[in-house]
């Protein structure tokens, strides 16, 4: 396929760019204790600043704070677990078109996550109650893989606390690919 | 008098190594991170579902494996260093029975009038190849 054929598919995507991945949503709870000590446990991270108020007053931060590596997590919708298989992992139905499903649609059916990047502009403690925004930022053009053909789409979550200050960004790339063009074919 | 927690600005050099870390990753730790941080993708925690998809087993999600890379870089830093910013190119999964070995190093050093801002490479690989590349910045007060 030469490059100079038009990427019909590519061109029906143009208008997701600079539009919200999907819609806002708000954390179902406060940044608290519980679940900071139940992270901390899980990946045994044993930096006192994420639970012990002693040391962690002591500290720059004044207080316990949450790991950044969480703010994700805060607003993490509550899964149905019910059909979450079925739905490809997504916790909750989703609605509406967006370009990870108009590429499913178009035969696109791979998903490679390649890249993440997180800007903390404040650590979180508990009581902070947090919502997002997101925007898709570039979609590229049809490049080949050693996957197959496919586009890398990129999309900016950010955070933002209960005064709409924001306290965190997340840029996250996927690359959806046509698993039947791997090796070349298509 | 406020006593001294971790490294402070003059501890750290360009060109230092960060202490290797070598995670055990089991289906547990995949499991516990997975969980923990909310997230409930089949994929995470269900063999079968993981295979069907092509995966050898359940692997580690990014938020754990963000998680991780902060952890590698704070038990270095200590308490006192805030993480500005992870960013990680993203390669072959983390899989039980592959230990993960997390290795860095100072990239650079910017000492500023309220706090020094360090940048550090991070590296994890297992087996299979690697698993999370990236740079981590952080910054520790002066």
């Amino acid at each position: 396929m030469g490059s100079e054929e038009r990427d019909e598919v590519r061109e029906s995507l143009e208008k997701y760019i600079g539009q919200p991945m999907g819609p806002g949503s708000e954390a179902p709870e406060d940044v608290n204790g519980p679940m900071i000590r139940h992270w901390v446990d899980a990946l045994d991270d044993q930096n006192p600043v994420y639970s012990d108020p002693e040391v962690a007053q002591e500290s720059r931060f004044g207080g316990v704070v949450a790991p950044p590596a969480m703010l994700q997590t805060w607003t993490m919708p509550r899964p149905r677990i019910e059909g979450i298989a079925e739905r490809g992992g997504a916790p909750t139905e989703m609605s509406g078109e967006n370009v990870v499903s108009a590429l499913d649609k178009a035969g696109y059916v791979g998903t490679l996550a390649t890249n993440s990047e997180l800007e903390f502009e404040r650590y979180l403690r508990p009581g902070d109650r947090l919502h997002l925004t997101n925007e898709l930022e570039s979609i590229s053009a049809r490049k080949k893989t050693g996957l197959g053909l496919g586009y890398f789409v990129t999309w900016i979550t950010t955070y933002l606390d209960a005064n709409d200050q924001v306290v965190g960004k997340q840029l996250f790339r996927i690359f959806k690919f046509d698993p039947a063009t791997m090796g070349g074919a298509g | 008098m406020v006593k001294k927690m971790g490294l402070g600005e003059g501890d750290i050099q360009v060109g230092d190594a960060l202490p290797d870390f070598d995670l055990n990753v089991t289906s547990t730790v995949i499991v516990a991170g997975a969980i923990a941080s909310r997230d409930f993708m089949p994929a995470h925690h269900d063999k079968d579902y993981a295979q069907g998809q092509g995966a050898p087993d359940v692997f580690m999600n990014i938020l754990t494996t963000n998680g991780y890379v902060s952890r590698f870089v704070t038990d270095w830093a200590g308490p006192e260093a805030m993480i500005r910013k992870i960013s990680i190119r993203l390669g072959g999964p983390a899989i039980p029975g592959q230990p993960l070995r997390f290795r860095g190093e100072v990239l650079e050093k910017d000492v500023q009038e309220e706090e020094c801002v360090i940048s550090v490479s991070v590296h994890a690989a297992n087996d299979l190849g690697n698993h999370a590349t990236g740079t981590v910045t952080l910054s520790l007060p002066v």
